[in-house]
């Protein structure tokens, strides 16, 4: 008890996770405060997942310490249990239950007694605007309705920690600003969130985002500071030849990437040397753009890789990136 | 204690909002007992009493067997869907978990075993007071010994198709050697030795001795033999919900 009110809410110190022949986590070293927005940002396969299930006590790690609100994560787990809500990427509601009997069954596993558990699932279905669908059956609902039923079901038991799993997979735009919406109130509280995504819309708003790369962080920091760190503003050349515009920009000095997108260049002042590229360069430029950095620019240019695998498509789980 | 009538409760709310499940429940004994009655016991009598006596135990015991393991086999379900994950991030103890869903196992499948409870003096057995109270502390000793098989074994699995694999190839065997449909004490005697491993055995003996007076095993070893399955069981359960990486 005596430093598991001011510890940190969540710490790591070399975490390693081997499935196997897949070294899946490779020494992680993180520190996240209490009353943070945390995000942790990659693409599949990356680790995300297996990072996540570690911190929120479900998976153990091979080498390495986890701790979680002052507790291990392994040894203590029930004590970490009883302070943390989750929220899985597969749904984990009872379709046939109604929303109500959901989150009073929920409080009862986290030791409420029957009279507590039933307030505060009135409570919840109140501030998270779910009361019109309280005794409907939790199949019945909306993408973004159940999204929302499991927020309230990990908030059940009024955690000091919030675990989010690519919560807002395959929701639309407005679900989805809603639930974050929701929990941003949660932070605005004081509560702590770790969240792990691969969209960097939803890694955004948090107040401080990993990057993670084939099990290991690369980048961490503000979304402003990882910005900060492409040095300069992003100049996006889309060209008859991708490939053939890279080799002319190195062989003149540059150092581009090549996306889906087009050929990336990080200028301290694109706008300045635009239009001598565009005078100079072999290939025809279909399009120009400049722009401040994005996540997406920040992950691309650190690992030469876009983050995302390509246009907007429904993610697939990725092999390998857990058992 | 109250994460175990968490557990407990979450599976009764569930039974009674599935209104397929439970009327199917209540249906599917009156099925077993008039296909196995009248279809067997047209042609045969036995200890005097005629054969509906002698089936009638054994039917309790497959309907208290089938109704418990299809129960824990819910488990699998729920596993699937990532439902099982939410209940076992909760901060119950994993004792809790497996006795609670064995309890409930128990308590679903007696609710088709009291359907043929509450059938007795249509069939014209007359229990009297005492063998009736003996046959519901079997039926409940039964019920709980079944769960527990089932609940020790569907938390092993991920997968559904495993079911019918288990259902033809575990329960059926256990219920055609347990003596439910002959008498055991008139069986080859390979066949006796196998039912003296056999839970459903002892279960259907001690259920039948309450109804016909008389029994295959002696009553307290039959006693003995079911708690001992139950603990183990327990155990075993206990040990598969806590272990495994990822849970």
């Amino acid at each position: 008890m005596t430093d598991a009110a001011t510890s940190p809410a969540l710490e790591t110190r070399g975490l390693h996770k081997r499935y196997g022949a897949v070294h899946a986590l490779r020494g992680i070293d993180l520190t996240v405060q209490r009353g943070e927005m945390f995000a942790l940002l990659g693409p599949n396969g990356a680790g995300k997942t297996t990072l996540f299930s570690i911190l929120a006590t479900l998976l153990r790690p091979s080498e390495g310490e986890a701790r979680v609100l002052g507790f291990d994560a392994v040894r203590e787990r029930v004590q970490v249990r009883q302070r943390m809500g989750i929220v899985f990427q597969e749904p984990a509601l009872e379709g046939k239950l109604s929303v109500r009997d959901n989150l009073y069954l929920m409080g009862l596993f986290y030791g409420l007694s029957s009279r507590a558990a039933k307030a505060r699932s009135i409570e919840l279905l109140r501030t998270l605007g779910l009361e019109e669908v309280a005794d409907r059956e939790a199949q019945k609902l909306s993408g973004g309705q159940k999204r929302r039923v499991e927020l309230a079901r990990a908030l059940v038991a009024t955690p000091e920690l919030l675990f989010l799993d690519e919560a807002t997979l395959g929701l639309d735009v407005d679900a989805r600003r809603q639930f974050w919406g929701e929990v941003r109130r949660y932070v605005g509280a004081g509560g702590t969130v770790f969240l792990t995504t691969h969209y960097m819309d939803e890694a955004e708003p948090a107040d401080r985002i990993a990057l993670i790369d084939h099990g290991q962080i690369i980048a961490m920091g503000s979304p402003q500071e990882l910005k900060n760190r492409v040095g300069g503003g992003v100049l996006l050349l889309a060209t008859e030849d991708d490939a053939q515009a890279a080799v002319w920009l190195r062989e003149h000095g540059h150092n581009p990437e090549v996306s889906e997108r087009g050929v990336l260049l990080v200028e301290p002042e694109p706008a300045t040397v635009l239009p001598a590229l565009l005078a100079s360069l072999p290939v025809r430029t279909r399009r120009a753009e400049v722009h401040e950095p994005s996540l997406e620019d920040v992950f691309l240019k650190l690992t030469g890789r876009a983050l995302e695998g390509g246009p907007a498509k429904p993610a697939p789980r990725a092999a390998g990136g857990r058992p | 204690m109250r994460g175990l009538f968490a557990v407990v409760m979450l599976d009764l709310k569930r039974l009674w909002v599935d209104r397929v499940r439970l009327i199917s429940s209540l249906i599917q004994p009156l099925l077993y007992l008039f296909v196995l009655g009248s279809g067997l016991g047209a042609s045969s009598t036995m200890g005097g009493k005629g054969y509906l006596h002698y089936i009638y135990p054994g039917v309790l015991g497959l309907s208290l067997l089938f109704s418990s393991v299809f129960a824990a086999m819910l488990i699998v379900f729920d596993r699937q869907i990532g439902f099982l994950k939410a209940v076992l991030v909760a901060p119950v103890s994993r004792f809790a978990i497996a006795l609670g869903k064995i309890i409930s196992g128990a308590l679903q499948a007696l609710v088709p075993a009291t359907v043929l409870l509450v059938l007795l003096p249509l069939l014209g057995l007359d229990l009297s007071l005492p063998a009736f109270v003996e046959l519901v502390g079997a039926m409940l000793l039964a019920a709980i010994t079944f769960s527990a098989l089932g609940v020790a074994t569907a938390a092993r699995f991920r997968s559904t198709t495993v079911f019918p694999i288990l259902s033809n190839a575990v329960l059926l065997p256990m219920f055609f050697l347990s003596g439910a449909l002959y008498p055991l004490d008139r069986a080859p005697t390979w066949l006796r030795l196998l039912a003296h491993v056999d839970p459903v055995a002892y279960a259907v003996d001690l259920m039948r001795g309450a109804v016909l007076g008389h029994t295959v095993y002696p009553p307290l070893l039959s006693i003995a033999v079911l708690g001992g399955f139950i603990v183990v069981l327990t155990w075993l359960a206990t040990r598969v919900f806590s272990a495994g990486e990822e849970i």
